[in-house]
């Protein structure tokens, strides 16, 4: 199997058997196939699997596995599993091979992270990176409570309680202070927040 | 104002010590560790001394600067803000005499050498105990430290508590601010007690009974504040049993403690033992509440936390307890209870609307509205004073009075319970606050009415009727009340109690508007020429004001009014002992002037005395282990860093036989060059910078559109916290930047870095769903990764971590430049900063619909606070925003309602 092949299924390397993170690949398909990276996810993207603490006792493997590699897969992961206890020193290593070797490094904590990475790579695939931009259509609340939040003292329970008892943003910012602090829970300190918020006049702030 | 007063004994010994040995002195709270401060600071203020004081805010500045010019000082400190243009700060400096600096800029300029190192003549650090944190300021301690080895470094705080965390922590301070000395001055120093006593003020202290309702109240709160401490033990068996101690649950830093032990496993920490910490915040609010306000703004705080329990289904599982019970109804019957249905029928009567059926249950409640003990006991101590006043000849005439309260809104409620007495001020609350069963608060108000047209007849038996349940203290409310008409027939108050009763039966028939019209019943505040602007004005002769103990803008507003006001009479209505310790210095420091009599008001048996003998016990506690700490202290002859020889001053952390080997790998080329990394000017909020420096690489601060560090001409990183991260994959920010970096970058980089106090894992462990979400951080990283192939992407467990990752990643490359970097520029997704705008409500917009970077600015040239923005209609936004489609946008966020917005929601699922 060569890159550029298109699967619906996650290619994996027959090197992988028996890695317990085969069991926690739940979401999307996978069969073994003949490949050079442990995993092929996609038409031009790859993973290698690596554990910090097989890394420890091999240090030489995860080399010759990326000279192997090339430069094949436009995108080519490097997938470290961090099950050792002081990781510090490999990472700063590791993290140095993928800048060099151009390779992108996640970091997983168990196998079933492992596996998640795996999964998403698989399924987000063709996904467009909406889910990254800016979006401009938020829901209300998600988007007041962003809002309010951002005055310090404020937390999300205080957002609700705000917005209940004052109806709206255009009601709450010209509420006073004694009407502030009816609201249940909003402290001398949180409304003294509020009202720098709302401002002095002639300044922000 | 008064010329500065002398040094007490005590103050100049202390002073002298610090002024001939560099040193770090910890005072006790309210011991006047700003009049030390304030003694060196005149001291310097000349031009030919050149004196850098690090980590105060504006407005203690300020504060310090009024004092020095009311003290003739005429080379006043001046402060070091972006508003000095770059080019000109050099000479900023060497006009000399005392300089606050934002420790951001003095970072900044010395490493630019904008500052003349050499020429400065030390450093005062105010809040010292912070320096451990912050390190900003033990980076500038540093820098100063190499360029300059004749200047002193004087660290002055009065949070000895401060010091009671971690493992020695004083040591680590003193070692960050290069000093050798500790100087100790707790209360109990025999110097500072002995004087003290000489001087000591008159102290009436009034313990007074809570309630039967208050007291149970209290026994609940307790009871299930217990149930949730042994829960949490339960569930985290690694807690430190003394640290969550009832005592220490009840003690004001009880928030910090159990956050500086669960914040480094938050991460692993199951929904229960989270709910737990939650319901512990809660329960301390109502803990404070129950003593420091009224009966109907803590059962409006409970009622409240009961309807949100409902509403987000969250497990609070103590509403559910017998305790918890018992809470609730005593609060409620301080309030109210149920009348019989007579008294109902009535109501009804007389009410011209009909209701629907739930409000005639709630018609039938009859008001009961108990007053505060203290409230009583205040105006007991007011009239008490009031009479001395009248026979003030051999004084000199009446003295004015101070009361001091908690904060704002305990002042306003102790000015309104003053001048229109309890059952009025509670019968508004009430109904502004349960404003829906209006009614009741009529019946109340009918009933009062009618108990004072009879009140000739029989005076008493209306009242002491409506308030015979409270066995304990009807008695004496029945005294009081009578007391009420003497003090306030006395100072002239009639004429407000008429038109009040005025105002009372205008309510009766407007019955719909009631908010408005009982807001006038409260006569205006007057104004007094005070340097303060939280005080409660309550009669201008003699002068009688409050004044919150908290919560003012200006830290020193209390102490201002204190030394203006001169008062013969101080009421503290709330205890706190940093300005009990104030009164103390304040009397000692003008022998012979006013202050008589300090009245000190306590619930005796409560969790607010507890609290108060907690905090001292809490500082004499500190005192005693600094004490032993500095009985056993070692400090090393190079500490102060006055030659080559402390080793925090080198800049090179490699061992030296690793240096040699990568020296010689660097090849030819690498030789004698000196590694330079670009940093982002923001990035100085970071200590990475300092570390980064500290390896012997130089740092060069610039403002960057793209990237936050330059490491090499192809290597740009962008920094990101954990919460940073998930932040800004959320929110676009992040996509954006990756963008540009790509595009002007040969080798960008993800930085994602840890908290080293946290756990070192992106996901809580367990936390993983079965199914891929695309909320999830590592789906969004996936998504990332997938977008941009190129970038590379960085893990690192701490700061320091990173700062050796760089120094690595540099080696055997060329030194990026700054004009290029600088020239990079972005589709200005980022604003550039300004010290004109305050970040806060600039935050604020950007986070609304309809707000960019773009327009962000005009919107706040145009508008002048949020409260004049939502005022504006969707035209004038348009005009403003130059956008029809944004303006419209901002336009529906700001008048949206929440039910609208609820509505929506449904409809969609």
């Amino acid at each position: 199997l060569k890159p550029g092949t298109k699967s619906s299924s996650i290619i994996v390397s027959p090197r992988q058997r028996g890695n317990p993170v085969l069991k926690f690949i739940r979401n999307v398909p996978w069969e073994f196939g003949d490949v050079v990276p442990d995993y092929v996810l996609g038409q031009s993207s790859c993973a290698l699997f690596l554990s910090l603490r097989y890394h420890h006792l091999n240090p030489g493997y995860i080399h010759e596995r990326l000279r192997a590699l090339g430069r094949s897969f436009g995108l080519q992961v490097l997938l470290l599993q961090v099950d050792v206890r002081d990781p510090q020193q490999s990472l700063k290593d590791l993290a140095q091979v993928c800048l060099l070797t151009d390779c992108t490094l996640l970091l997983a904590w168990s196998a079933e992270e492992a596996a998640r990475y795996l999964e998403t790579f698989k399924c987000y695939e063709q996904k467009p990176p909406d889910l990254l931009k800016e979006r401009v259509e938020h829901d209300f609340l998600s988007r007041v409570t962003d809002c309010l939040t951002s005055v310090k003292s404020v937390n999300k329970t205080d957002t609700l309680s705000l917005l209940g008892t004052f109806g709206s943003l255009a009601a709450l910012a010209g509420a006073s202070r004694e009407d502030l602090s009816l609201c249940p829970g909003v402290g001398p300190q949180k409304v003294s927040d509020k009202v720098t918020l709302g401002g002095t006049p002639g300044t922000w702030g | 104002g008064a010329a500065m007063a002398a040094l007490l004994e005590h103050e100049s010994q202390i002073f002298l010590e610090l002024f001939h040995r560099d040193g770090l002195a910890v005072c006790a709270r309210g011991l006047g560790i700003d009049r030390l401060l304030l003694r060196f600071l005149r001291l310097y203020c000349e031009p030919a001394s050149l004196v850098l004081v690090l980590n105060t805010s504006p407005a203690e500045e300020e504060y310090f600067i009024d004092q020095l010019r009311s003290d003739g000082v005429v080379h006043l400190p001046r402060r070091v803000t972006n508003e000095i243009a770059n080019n000109t700060r050099y000479e900023f400096y060497t006009q000399g005499g005392v300089i606050f600096a934002t420790s951001r800029i003095l970072v900044v300029d010395f490493l630019t050498d904008r500052i003349p190192a050499n020429l400065i003549t030390g450093i005062l650090v105010y809040k010292a105990h912070r320096i451990i944190e912050s390190c900003q300021e033990a980076f500038i301690l540093r820098l100063y430290r190499q360029k300059n080895k004749q200047g002193f470094i004087k660290a002055f705080t009065d949070n000895a508590v401060a010091f009671n965390t971690g493992f020695c922590h004083v040591e680590r301070v003193m070692k960050n601010l290069f000093v050798g000395k500790l100087y100790l001055w707790p209360r109990f120093h025999i110097a500072v007690h002995s004087f003290l006593e000489k001087h000591k003020p008159e102290v009436i202290e009034i313990h007074v009974a809570m309630t039967p309702a208050m007291l149970a109240i209290q026994t609940a709160i307790l009871d299930i504040l217990n149930a949730c401490l042994r829960e949490l033990k339960r569930y985290n068996p690694a807690l430190e049993v003394e640290d969550l101690s009832l005592e220490n649950a009840i003690a004001k830093p009880f928030d910090k403690t159990i956050r500086h032990y669960l914040d480094p496993l938050w991460h692993q920490l199951g929904a229960k033992t989270k709910s737990l910490v939650q319901d512990l915040k809660i329960l301390r609010t109502l803990l404070l509440y129950l003593t420091q306000y009224d009966c109907v703004t803590f059962l409006n705080l409970l009622e409240s936390l009961k309807a949100s329990e409902k509403a987000f289904g969250e497990n609070s599982g103590w509403l559910f307890l017998d305790s918890s019970t018992s809470m609730f109804v005593n609060a409620r019957a301080r309030v109210y209870r149920i009348a019989d249905e007579k008294l109902n029928q009535k109501g009804k009567g007389s009410g011209s609307e009909k209701r629907d059926g739930k409000k005639e249950k709630e018609l039938k409640r009859e008001l009961v509205l108990e007053s505060n003990p203290k409230w009583e006991a205040l105006r007991e101590v007011l009239k008490e004073i009031e009479n001395e006043n009248k026979n003030s000849d051999n004084l000199g005439g009446p003295g004015q009075v101070l009361i001091c309260a908690s904060d704002d809104r305990a002042c306003a409620q102790l000015r309104e319970y003053i001048i229109a007495g309890a059952e009025a001020f509670l019968t508004r609350l009430y109904n502004k606050t349960f404003g829906k069963d209006e009614k009741a608060g009529e019946e109340w108000i009918k009933d009062r009415k009618a108990i004072k047209s009879r009140g000739n007849a029989k005076p008493d038996t209306g009242p002491q009727a409506k308030k015979a349940k409270l066995t304990a203290s009807s008695k004496q409310n029945k005294h009081k009340k009578q007391q009420d008409r003497t003090i306030i027939q006395m100072i002239g108050k009639t004429e407000e109690e008429k038109r009040e009763e005025v105002e009372v039966e205008d309510n009766e028939e407007l019955s719909g508007s009631q908010e408005g019209n009982t807001e006038e019943t409260i006569p205006e505040d007057f104004d007094v020429n005070l340097p303060s602007d939280c005080y409660y004005g309550i009669f201008k002769d003699p002068l009688t004001i409050i004044h919150p103990l908290q919560g003012c803008g200006d830290p020193y507003a209390l102490t201002r009014v204190l030394h203006e006001v001169e008062p013969r009479y101080v009421v503290l209505y709330d205890a706190e002992l940093t300005f009990v310790r104030q009164l103390e210095i304040y009397k000692a420091s003008r022998p012979g002037k006013p202050l008589r009599q300090v009245y000190f008001l306590i619930y005796g048996g409560s969790t607010e005395e507890q609290r108060y003998l907690t905090a001292l016990r809490k500082e004499k506690e500190a005192f005693e282990k600094l004490i032993r700490e500095k009985a056993s202290m070692v400090v090393p002859e190079e500490r102060e860093g006055r030659d080559e020889t402390n080793l925090d001053l080198l800049r090179d952390a490699r061992p030296a036989s690793v240096s040699a080997d990568t020296r010689k790998a660097g090849g030819q080329e690498q030789k004698g060059v000196q590694q330079t990394v670009i940093v982002d000017m923001r990035e100085f909020r970071s200590e990475l910078p300092s570390l980064i420096h500290r390896r012997g690489i130089d740092i060069e601060p610039v403002t960057l559109e793209v990237g936050d560090y330059i490491l090499t001409p192809d290597i740009c990183v962008e920094r990101k916290s954990i919460s940073d991260l998930i932040g800004s994959l959320n929110n676009g920010r992040l996509y954006t930047q990756c963008v540009s970096m790509c595009r002007y970058y040969k080798r960008p980089v993800l930085l994602i870095e840890f908290d080293p106090h946290k756990s070192f894992s992106l996901i809580p462990r367990g936390s993983l769903q079965p199914e891929i979400s695309s909320n999830d951080v590592t789906s969004k990283l996936t998504l990332l990764t997938l977008h941009f192939p190129k970038l590379r992407i960085l893990w690192c467990p701490s700061p320091h971590a990173t700062a050796e990752l760089f120094e690595e990643l540099k080696q055997n490359h060329p030194q990026p430049n700054a004009e290029t970097a600088m020239a990079v520029t972005a589709d200005s997704e980022i604003l550039p900063e300004s010290d004109k705008y305050n970040p806060g409500p600039q935050d604020f917009l950007l986070k609304m619909p309809g707000v960019n970077t773009k327009n962000c600015r005009a919107l706040m040239t145009h508008v002048k606070s949020i409260a004049e923005l939502v005022t504006l209609s969707k035209d004038e936004l348009s005009k403003i925003l130059g956008n029809a489609a944004n303006a419209t946008q901002l336009f529906d966020f700001i008048h949206l309602t929440y039910a609208e917005a609820l509505a929506k929601v449904k409809s969609k699922k």
